[in-house]
């Protein structure tokens, strides 16, 4: 179980623009364990689609390096070996937009099942419904259909089923439900669940929602600014929040119950805005937003250190070993 | 509380190539003066459509009102002329809508639209001519009024130049500008961050405490609703299901369709996810009969499909109502 199935290591990814260098992602390392969800949290524009992408090869990263079962695959798309890309699936955040209008469920579902040699030409009308059937859609109903016609959820539920055709081991999600209803999102949650549990796979769960997080995943990693301000066990993570964001984050969640708004931290006063990826501050770059600030913060970019076991947080308020107040 | 805005039995269509969509069916609803209302319901409820009419900005041709009355302090929206509508939505209500990129116009400066805004909404009923020079410092206060950081400079830029919480900023300056009476807000911070969502609203309750406009705020962020408002309607298929106070709505939420909702929210308690609503919203073109929510119903009786349900008062108090034969007494 506890066998890490994907190390990212320094991974760095800059966009070269004519107003400069955009440090998209930039010094981040995690792993991830086979069989769990690790959830990567942060704001837009922090760099979590630009990880998702890299890891399964539409960018070719800057500078680092990641692995996956001891593989590198810090290579762009057509580089890859084919067994990877079958290994590694995404599922992308706007379904409207990722699956083509022109083609019929079927003939989206078939593609991956023709590509990756999965079954014989005879058994591949077989796999379909099957996969179709797995996600809980009526295969007599949807196959033909394309996907203009059918709903947001539903068209979810077929990028879901299209990423799990080859039998992957790893997905990535990548928002899979932030253009969803809370009814919708509910119902895929359910599925990935179940899914996960019945192939045995391992997801890189991306979302801006902490609430869902708190639900869904078994460890969570915080962006910020292209870089990681903590990661922690979830259960740890949300009773004990140590990184000044993250509380910041945690006291901005609209609750809906009063048991949930005890579970937050006191309010800590979320204020001024994301800068800008191209100019980054010097230092810490959530030093501006900080309420803790101290005079190190503006100079000197801190450090992860490893507060309590698993438990890292990259702030100067924590890299003199100091205990969390 | 003398209601302020009252729509009663409102039914708006849609035509299209098919036939008629009919979106809402009897909307009933009151604002009371300086009261904060939420609505709530799913994508394609008619949330929206609601408050387009209120503000007779549908667009008709293919919408049409086929039914009901929309009283605004005693007057009926739907009837007045062109010249008076204009003047309400010059000087007395406003909104704000969901996605700021499309509201303001890209080729304006932030500063242009503003002023605009500023400067007519003044004159309605001659009320006070403005100089230009009382305008641009009138648009330099209301936009700091919501936080925005160097709003001098702020005002020769265009939308494209802000961020997405900046341009919501300056949406929300614009209908305060205009808004002394009924503040529209449509889904005001889906599109933004949780931080930035946070700042927004904490400014909007800020300002909504000092000017004290009715507020109708339309999310389907249960929990933004509840922090900001007092009185809440779940909207279904272009109904109202439910109607309470926000506090005994969430404690206590009655109608089948309020509980799945608030079931369906993932809770920071982490008490996993419930399977959500099964099935989706209707086709409108044919909605189910008598209570449309029926077909995704667990507690579905045979009457619900005959019949629509009225609103039903349950508990002590007359504020909470419930759309559903469940609770007919």
């Amino acid at each position: 179980m506890s066998e890490e199935i994907l190390t990212v290591e320094n991974l760095k990814k800059y966009f070269v623009t004519k107003q400069g260098t955009v440090r998209a992602v930039d010094s981040v390392s995690f792993s991830v364990k086979q069989g769990e969800t690790c959830g990567l949290v942060g704001e837009s524009g922090s760099g979590k689609t630009t990880i998702a992408h890299t890891l399964v090869g539409i960018y070719e990263p800057t500078e680092g390096k990641a692995f996956f079962k001891g593989q590198n695959i810090s290579k762009v798309f057509s580089q890859r070996p084919k067994t990877l890309k079958k290994e590694i699936r995404i599922v992308f955040q706007d379904p409207g937009s990722s699956l083509n209008p022109r083609r019929s469920i079927k003939q989206i579902l078939e593609l991956p099942l023709k590509v990756h040699r999965i079954c014989s030409n005879s058994d591949r009308m077989g796999r379909v419904m099957q996969l179709l059937r797995m996600v809980e859609l009526p295969p007599e109903d949807y196959m033909y259909k394309s996907p203009q016609v059918i709903g947001g959820g539903e068209k979810q539920m077929v990028a879901i089923a299209r990423a799990l055709a080859p039998n992957p081991s790893f997905v990535v999600l990548d928002e899979p439900t932030s253009a969803l209803d809370v009814s919708v999102q509910a119902k895929i949650i359910n599925l990935l669940m179940k899914l996960q549990q019945n192939f045995n796979l391992t997801y890189l769960f991306i979302t801006h929602d902490l609430s869902l997080m708190r639900n869904v995943a078994s460890r969570v990693v915080i962006m910020y600014l292209g870089k990681i301000s903590e990661v922690a066990p979830t259960v740890e993570f949300f009773q004990n929040p140590l990184h000044p964001y993250t509380k910041m984050l945690l006291s901005s969640i609209p609750a809906v119950s009063d048991e949930e708004e005890s579970l937050k931290p006191k309010e800590v006063l979320s204020r001024g805005e994301i800068p800008s990826p191209v100019n980054v501050p010097p230092g810490c770059s959530f030093h501006l937003r900080c309420p803790q600030k101290m005079e190190i913060c503006s100079q000197v970019d801190p450090t992860m250190v490893e507060v309590e076991k698993d438990h890292l947080v990259r702030c100067h308020l924590f890299s003199d070993g100091r205990e969390a107040t | 509380m003398t209601p302020l805005l009252e729509i009663k039995n409102l039914h708006v269509r849609f035509k299209i190539y098919e036939g008629e969509l009919k979106v809402l069916n009897g909307v009933d609803m009151v604002i009371g003066e300086g009261e904060k209302v939420g609505l709530v319901g799913e994508t394609g409820c008619g949330k929206t459509t609601t408050i387009k009419s209120v503000l007779r900005v549908l667009p008709t041709p293919p919408a049409r009102i086929s039914g009901g009355e929309i009283i605004y302090r005693g007057k009926d929206i739907l009837k007045m002329k062109s010249a008076e509508i204009r003047s309400l939505r010059r000087g007395e209500m406003s909104a704000i809508f969901q996605d700021p990129l499309a509201a303001l116009n890209p080729v304006f400066t932030v500063g242009h639209q503003l002023q605009d805004v500023i400067k007519y909404s003044s004159r309605v009923g001659g009320r006070e001519h403005l100089s230009k020079k009382e305008i641009r410092a009138r648009s330099i206060a209301v936009l700091k009024e919501t936080g925005m950081p160097d709003s001098e400079r702020i005002l020769s830029n265009y939308p494209i130049q802000l961020s997405g919480g900046m341009r919501q900023r300056v949406c929300i300056s614009e209908a305060l500008s205009a808004a002394a009476r009924l503040l529209m807000a449509d889904e005001p911070t889906t599109n933004l961050d949780v931080t930035i969502q946070a700042q927004i609203l904490r400014q909007l309750n800020e300002l909504v405490a000092k000017r004290k406009p009715s507020i109708l705020l339309i999310s389907h962020s249960l929990g933004v609703v509840r922090n900001l408002t007092e009185r809440v309607y779940v909207m279904y298929a272009g109904n109202m299901v439910e109607v309470a106070r926000t506090k005994d709505l969430f404690a206590d939420p009655l109608h089948p369709y309020a509980k799945a909702l608030l079931k369906s929210v993932p809770k920071l308690t982490g008490e996993g996810i419930s399977r959500g609503i099964r099935g989706r919203i209707p086709n409108y073109l044919n909605p189910p009969s008598g209570c449309r929510f029926h077909p995704r119903c667990d507690h579905a009786m045979p009457i619900c499909e005959k019949e629509r349900p009225t609103f039903f008062t349950t508990g002590d108090s007359d504020s909470h109502k419930v759309a559903c034969f469940l609770y007919r007494r």
